[in-house]
């Protein structure tokens, strides 16, 4: 997976690149417009992640020209969260956009969603001996049916077709409620504590692990991992 | 150039400009009706001398019908005409032996009143015919007399009427400036107590005790602003006193803990935690740095837009589904009453209709139900109300319930989940939408909410319901 960073700022691209290498994409980074131009249209890229402010050419004209040729995702990121850049963004063709300071998971969260748009999904999850049946809205462990209330089952669904992977507390919100603004409620803390006592409560393999701040994992950690 | 910027900028120098503009048209005008007066009575003055004159004249050629006695008549009138001829006579008659003329220029002039000129000089003359007497036919005197005198005169008059009107002019104008300066002493006091007033002394004000009437007004409405920009300035000092102290406190810890993690080898597991907990920090100081720039957002007057056509009843449902294990733990029941529609960004309002119940659950006291009251009201505003049992809050604090970082319980400072900014994000999210909060407390029960006006979204094509984020990530 190819990923066209443009930015400017050295520490942001860093660790971009660092963090985005890591979870096995091949990234290529350019610190201003008119280069990244130039190489979004000449290189086939499966995402590009976009400053709204560049040198030179700036992020929104970069992206009216790109369009004129390439239909590549873009996700934008923004320092001003201001309604005006918002819609300038997604007006000139951005398939989505991030406000600065933004967490590095959302990030992520977002490329893979740009980026497997459209790809089939898989019906039963397994994590270790936790099994989800996503079309009958069933969970079993260990061969006994758990008793989910479907905002726990939608929850655990969540987490499970991301096993392994942290998944921060605002894509939990989002997807689970449907609410996209930043909260600062504890609901998702209280639904994970009820959700872990139904899932773990009873056995000694913990599979429903907190990633102190920045979110939650579920993964089956064999030789009982750090907890 | 505008007639303004003719016009001097002090308001006595405006008074004086006045002054002599009306004086001058006052002056003008009585200076031309004298003049003109007194013209008309030199003329008449003057017309009543010819006849005079003429009078005498008459008398003498009336009865003189006898050629023989002609000669010595015409010595006679040679001898009233003065050597610098300015007193003329003259008799034409058609029979010569009755005739005195030694001026032709006299000839012209017709019956009864007229102006002639010549020898350089203007003559006033009067003519009159006298009827036949024996031997003599009808003749035609006529009287002339030089009008330089009475030209003199009138020179004389006007000259006079132009200095006295100059010079009236000249002092009205003076006397109104000065005039103007002395009513506007008062002014200049105020500027000298303006010029005192200053930041580090909010409290001082413009002492209206010795202030014409007319600047009392003035200078009590001008105090009443000063009072309110104090009131704000001390509001802005306290809240930035604030923000430093949310934002010093999560600095201190990332600080402190980073400094002891490095000041010796640890291992990974060790430093994996001290960068778990700065996680935390930071995240907490992204929240706030968030808040406040979408609130500095809302002080500028910023309008929400994506505005579609909210259910408040609906709104609030789907709110109470993401709080619902919030209500569980807390024991709480959630009660709807009433619907209205709105014209608003529903992902804002959502956060607003967030926050009021996370407020309601969390400050209530003995609640068993918080019950959100939604009602249109006649003026065709949308009231929504949450009452939670609770308080009681003195009226002090209800006022300030919605400021940033306002806390009832100054004890609750420091929990890691509320930073303050609850109901002051309400109030921002609230006013974008053209509304107003409201906060009371009666008989144990706590009432906070907002109206908002009425209606459907104005535009025909319904908007994309406005997400944050964008694109939803895949589920």
């Amino acid at each position: 997976m190819k990923i066209l960073i443009v930015e400017d700022e050295p520490k942001t691209v860093a660790y971009l690149r660092k963090g985005l290498t890591e979870q096995g994409y091949s990234v290529d980074f350019v610190g201003d417009g008119e280069d990244g131009l130039h190489l979004a249209q000449t290189l086939d890229y499966d995402a590009i992640v976009l400053d709204g402010m560049l040198p030179g050419l700036d992020g929104v004209a970069m992206l009216e020209r790109l369009r004129q040729t390439r239909q590549t995702p873009v996700i934008m990121l923004t320092a001003r969260d201001s309604v005006d850049d918002r819609l300038r963004g997604l007006g000139a063709g951005a398939d989505d956009y991030l406000v600065k300071p933004f967490s590095f998971l959302e990030l992520l969260a977002r490329l893979q969603a740009i980026t497997r748009r459209g790809r089939g999904e898989a019906t039963t999850i397994t994590v270790g001996d936790l099994h989800l049946d996503l079309l009958a809205r069933r969970a079993t462990r260990a061969g006994r049916r758990l008793n989910l209330t479907a905002k726990e089952f939608a929850l655990l669904a969540v987490l499970g077709r991301r096993q392994s992977q942290i998944v921060s507390k605002t894509i939990i919100t989002e997807l689970v409620w449907d609410i996209n603004f930043d909260t600062n409620t504890n609901v998702v803390e209280v639904a994970i504590k009820r959700l872990r006592a139904k899932i773990d409560g009873m056995f000694e393999t913990k599979l429903l692990h907190t990633v102190r701040g920045m979110g939650y994992v579920l993964e089956h950690r064999p030789d009982g991992g750090p907890e | 150039m505008t007639p303004a910027s003719i016009a001097p900028k002090s308001i006595a120098g405006r008074l004086a400009l006045m002054f002599a503009i009306a004086t001058t048209l006052v002056s003008v005008l009585a200076g031309v009706a004298i003049f003109g007066f007194q013209s008309l009575e030199l003329r008449r003055h003057q017309a009543e001398e010819l006849n005079a004159r003429m009078e005498i004249i008459d008398a003498m050629i009336r009865h003189a019908g006898d050629p023989k006695r002609w000669p010595m008549l015409g010595d006679k009138l040679e001898s009233f005409t003065p050597a610098n001829g300015s007193t003329r006579y003259r008799v034409d008659c058609p029979d010569a032996r009755f005739r005195f003329a030694p001026d032709d220029a006299l000839a012209r002039a017709r019956d009864g009143v007229d102006l002639i000129h010549f020898d350089g000089k203007r003559y006033m003359t009067l003519t009159r015919r006298v009827p036949p007497y024996l031997e003599r036919p009808e003749v035609r005197l006529v009287i002339a007399t030089d009008t330089a005198p009475f030209d003199a005169s009138r020179r004389v008059l006007g000259v006079g009427v132009l200095a006295v009107s100059l010079v009236t002019i000249a002092l009205v104008s003076l006397l109104g400036w000065w005039v103007a300066r002395k009513g506007l002493a008062p002014v200049d006091r105020l500027s000298q107590r303006a010029r005192a007033l200053n930041p580090n002394d909010l409290g001082l004000r413009m002492p209206t005790h010795d202030l014409p009437t007319e600047l009392v007004g003035l200078m009590t409405a001008f105090n009443g602003a000063l009072d309110r920009l104090q009131d704000a300035y001390e509001r802005l000092a306290s809240f930035n006193a604030d923000v430093a102290h949310e934002l010093r406190t999560p600095l201190g810890n990332l600080i402190g803990q980073t400094q002891v993690a490095l000041s010796r080898p640890r291992d990974a597991g060790e430093l994996e935690e001290v960068l778990h907990s700065n996680l935390e920090e930071l995240d907490r100081l992204r929240c706030i740095i968030n808040d406040m720039l979408f609130m500095a957002r809302a002080d500028q007057g910023a309008l929400a837009a994506n505005l579609e056509t909210v259910s408040l009843a609906a709104l609030t449902h789907k709110t109470a589904d993401f709080l619902d294990v919030l209500f569980e733990d807390a024991g709480v029941a959630l009660e709807v009453v009433g619907d209205g529609l709105v014209a608003a960004d529903a992902s804002l309002l959502g956060r607003a209709v967030t926050n009021l119940l996370d407020n309601a659950i969390r400050h209530g006291v003995d609640c068993k139900t918080v019950r959100v009251t939604i009602e249109p009201q006649p003026d065709g505003k949308v009231c929504l109300g949450v009452r939670n049992r609770g308080g009681p809050i003195p009226e002090a604090h209800l006022a300030r319930l919605f400021d940033r970082f306002y806390r009832l319980d100054r004890a609750r400072e420091h929990s890691h989940d509320v930073h303050g900014l609850g109901l002051a994000v309400v109030k921002a999210i609230v006013t974008m939408h053209g509304g107003a909060v409201f906060a009371r407390c009666d008989e144990g029960e706590v009432l906070i909410g907002f109206t908002l006006p009425g209606g459907a979204a104005p535009s025909g094509d319904p908007q994309e319901p406005a997400t944050r984020r964008g694109q939803p990530v895949q589920a």
